[in-house]
């Protein structure tokens, strides 16, 4: 296991540097995690929001995209017993076991979907994507589908729980490369896509039919830009429960890549 | 279909009908297209597969040449030294770096996508990709051949070539032949016995391997003394070129290990320092050529083998043209690989003394690493390398980037280890005397001859290839970061643009809508250019 070889390695290099850096003596088993989420919700949530996200007066501690300062469990479990000198966040108080359960409960919010256990099967998940579901025709899996969407063949890996399932329920900003958009040229012909790149004079347009429309805004009468996103959001009510959790459950064992990104600042320590 | 015949409006001097109002990518590089000589597109690594870097395009010309003028850069992040031959279809153009593909709008120069390897092995440079269909290949840090949708980046398959812990990569450009991508293997200074390989377009599948190395019992095999081909080198890290008609593949093969003490390893050590004719289909051997028997310089023959058609010895002949790194300029018979013509393309060259009837260097007792060390011309860099050269059908000239100078060879007894360590056995100390120069050099197609010559002044090492165009002008990017347009006859300068950064690749050009480019990377950027109005 990485944690050992690591603790070990420090060990030889604590002769020169720092202290080897505890690890969370629980483990992140998904029930440890519960128990660390309901600690949470019981200790933090005057400042931090329920389950981890945005508080009235503390930040969001789940994965939100946001850099985090403190990631590694140590550095964790550091904030939580001794608070954040300056700052409104406190020592907790909580006991040792008790702060590692919180520890396990926010590393775990922060995991991608890939490194959960989702419940679901997986091979339905498939039917759903290429079938009811109608997602291939957008989107592409290990070579096979639309383009129009980002490719989801990593997609367990890069994305949390919460993502993924926001993704298909909700309205949410649009990236940059999937802006939905029409354009008609001079000569009236009208083209509609995703805006893969704009600026003020030129336009780089995929079609459905992964055609690829390339304009010199000079040629074009307009290009009108739609507000919502190409990606339908309603899935938690056009797909029955079941087929709702195992497309879940596929989608988060999409793991092409199986690297997963490293969140900005892990292995650093606190400040 | 909207797309407009892009070929068909440059034949009719670039007059913009009012059906091209777009440019649009039909998602389909068709054989025929690959077959197609000159276009608008830039389709192969060497725009043809000739590989002669000549375009038909000539709205920049001799005359227009002045006022050509930068129209867009494309940064590529993280880029140092970009060896990347941009492929340009239909209005699109893909350039990369290790690891890295980029999909970019050739007339604005503005990114579609890009791609990212995921890990990256460090390790570059990457020269390109291929294109067929709606699919675009290249090869990787990590030695896989990946083959991305045209239009998304996505990817829709990947093939190991083989093991990267063993220390194998790929940098070259792959190419397509009927429905086939064929990819090489890099380095060969670690010992690692090459291969070229052939895989299915559509699904990724391997179809042949060529070993450039035979094993035992193998025609070639009694080149090699005792256990030497085990860890013989011989890759295939450029890309070759093809002739449809005789159906015939050509590739360099690299060099020896180890490169510079060739006691362990006693014979001609073939295929080695050879171009070889593959059939396409099956991967068999149908001729060889070495130009370096038994090499101790490290003289890769991977330069591009140039197909041309012309009259040798007043007989219509099926020419091959090849500019070695030994110093030696080679014509061949492509249909038997039978040796027509050799002689030096550079005035320091001390190695051999001439070439027999077969093409068989007369070697100079006594030129050729030392423990002590023996200088050696050309040094071990080559008087040719990797920079593509180009091959105008309207001078008749060939054109190569030629490196004079020597280096101080040395020797050691250094052995064999797996695991991707260097397996060299030494190597030269270049003479960076006032005798170290680099120029571009035209050469008489059939005789060899020096035509003219433009010296790269201000360079210290190759620099980038060559492109030719029907304007009558030869494209030549230079190390000390100029880019340049020689007259295509007579070597003269006629137009420069300072790039502000080192250039280490080759040359392109391409049309869209009827408005002719000429593009190259430059250190960290792709710079096109195009003619002011
Ligand atoms: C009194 C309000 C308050 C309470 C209660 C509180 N926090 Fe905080 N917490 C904050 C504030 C404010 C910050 C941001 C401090 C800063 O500016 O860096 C913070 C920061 C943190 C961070 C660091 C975030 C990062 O990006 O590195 C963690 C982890 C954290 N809190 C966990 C907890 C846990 C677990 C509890 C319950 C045991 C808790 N907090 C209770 C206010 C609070
Ligand atoms: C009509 C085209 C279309 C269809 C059908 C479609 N999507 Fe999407 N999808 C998109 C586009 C475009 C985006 C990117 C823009 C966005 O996120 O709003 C996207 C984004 C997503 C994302 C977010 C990826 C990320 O990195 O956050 C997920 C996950 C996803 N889609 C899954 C699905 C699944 C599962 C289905 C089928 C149930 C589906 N999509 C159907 C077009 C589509």
């Amino acid at each position: 296991m990485k944690p050992i070889l690591f603790a070990v390695l420090l060990g030889a290099a604590s002769l020169v540097a720092q202290p080897p850096k505890p690890s969370n003596p629980l483990g992140d088993a998904p029930a440890v995690a519960e128990s660390g989420r309901l600690l949470y919700n019981r200790s933090c949530t005057s400042c931090h929001g329920p389950d981890g996200g945005e508080g009235a007066r503390g930040p969001a501690l789940d994965f939100a995209g946001r850099r985090y300062f403190r990631v590694s469990e140590a550095a964790i479990f550091d904030v939580i017993k001794n608070g954040i000198p300056g700052t409104a966040m406190p020592a907790s108080g909580l006991a040792d076991n008790d702060a590692w359960r919180v520890v396990a409960f926010i590393r775990n919010i922060r995991a991608t979907a890939s490194d959960l256990v989702v419940p679901g099967e997986e091979q339905n998940g498939m039917a759903v994507f290429t079938g009811v579901g109608g997602c291939s025709r957008c989107h592409m899996i290990r070579g096979q589908g639309g383009v129009l969407g980002p490719d989801l063949s990593s997609i367990g890996a890069q994305a949390s729980l919460n993502r993924l399932r926001d993704a298909l329920t909700k309205e949410r900003s649009i990236p940059n490369g999937y802006r939905p958009v029409t354009v008609t040229t001079l000569k009236g012909e009208i083209f509609t896509g995703v805006a893969r790149n704009s600026d003020a004079f030129s336009l780089q347009l995929l079609e459905e039919s992964s055609k690829l429309r390339l304009f010199d805004l000079s040629e074009v009468r307009s290009a009108v830009f739609s507000k919502q996103s190409l990606m339908p959001h309603g899935y938690d009510k056009s797909l029955s429960k079941t087929q709702f959790q195992d497309l879940l459950a596929m989608l988060s064992r999409q793991t092409r890549t199986k690297v997963k990104a490293t969140l900005q600042g892990e292995n650093e320590v606190g400040r | 279909m909207t797309v407009c015949g892009i070929f068909r409006a440059m034949t009719l001097r670039g007059i913009f009908t009012a059906a091209c109002l777009t440019a649009a990518l039909t998602a389909q590089v068709t054989d025929r297209q690959l077959h197609e000589a000159n276009s608008a597109n830039w389709l192969t690594y060497n725009g043809s597969y000739d590989s002669r870097r000549h375009s038909a395009l000539k709205q920049v010309n001799v005359s227009t040449v002045d006022s050509l003028v930068a129209k867009w850069v494309f940064h590529v992040p993280n880029a140092t030294a970009l060896q990347t031959v941009p492929i340009v279809a239909d209005g699109v153009m893909y350039v990369t770096q290790p690891n890295e593909v980029y999909a970019v709008d050739a007339r604005t120069g503005r990114q579609i996508w890009e791609y990212h390897r995921v890990p990256a092995r460090q390790k570059g440079p990457n020269r390109g990709v291929a294109i067929w269909r709606d699919k675009v290949y290249f090869t990787t840090p990590d030695a896989f051949l990946v083959a991305l949708n045209a239009a998304s980046g996505n990817v829709v398959w990947e093939a190991k070539l083989a093991e990267a812990s063993d220390g194998y990569w790929s940098p070259a450009a792959p190419m397509i032949v009927n429905g086939k991508v064929i990819a090489g293997s890099a380095p060969g200074d670690h010992g690692l016995n090459g291969f070229l390989d052939a895989y299915d377009a559509t699904t990724g599948e391997r179809l042949w391997r060529f070993n450039p190395i035979p094993k035992p019992g193998e025609p070639g095999s009694e080149t090699w003394a005792g256990e030497s081909w085990k860890a013989g080198g011989g890759n295939t890290w450029l890309t070759g070129s093809y002739d449809p008609d005789l159906n015939l593949l050509y590739w360099g093969i690299g060099n020896p290990a180890p490169d510079f003490n060739g006691d362990v390893r006693k014979g001609d050590n073939l295929y080695t320092e050879s171009v070889v004719a593959l059939d396409p289909d099956t991967g068999r051997l149908k001729w060889y050529f070495q130009f370096t028997p038994h090499d101790l310089m490290d003289w890769d023959a991977v330069e591009i083998p140039v197909l041309v058609d012309a009259t040798y010895e007043g007989k219509p002949r099926k020419l091959m043209a090849h500019a070695d790194r030994n110093g030696f300029y080679y014509l061949l018979d492509r249909a038997t690989g039978k040796f027509l013509h050799g002689s030096p393309f550079v005035k320091q060259l001390n190695w051999a003394s001439g070439l027999t009837a077969a093409g068989r260097p007369i070697l100079v007792p006594g030129v050729e690493p030392t423990l002590m060390g023996t200088k050696v011309c050309p040094a071990a860099i080559g008087a040719a390398n990797w920079m593509s050269p180009a091959f105008s059908p309207d001078t008749g000239l060939f054109y190569v980037v030629a490196q004079e100078g020597c280096g101080i060879a040395n020797k050691s007894t250094e052995t064999f280890r797996p695991g991707g360590f260097q397996y060299r056995a030494t190597g030269d100390v270049e003479v960076r005397d006032d005798t170290w120069k680099v120029y571009v050099r035209a050469l008489d197609l059939t005789t060899g001859k020096l035509m003219w010559e433009q010296e790269r002044i201000g360079s210290t090492g190759f620099g980038g290839g060559l492109l030719s165009t029907a304007g009558g002008l030869l494209f030549s990017g230079e190390l000390n970061g100029e880019f340049v347009a020689l007259e295509a006859k007579n070597g003269k300068a006629l137009w420069h643009f300072y790039t502000g950064q080192r250039i280490t690749a080759s040359p392109i050009t391409y049309a869209v809508n009827g408005r002719q480019f000429v593009a190259i990377a430059a250190g960290s950027d792709i710079m096109s250019f195009g003619l002011l109005k």
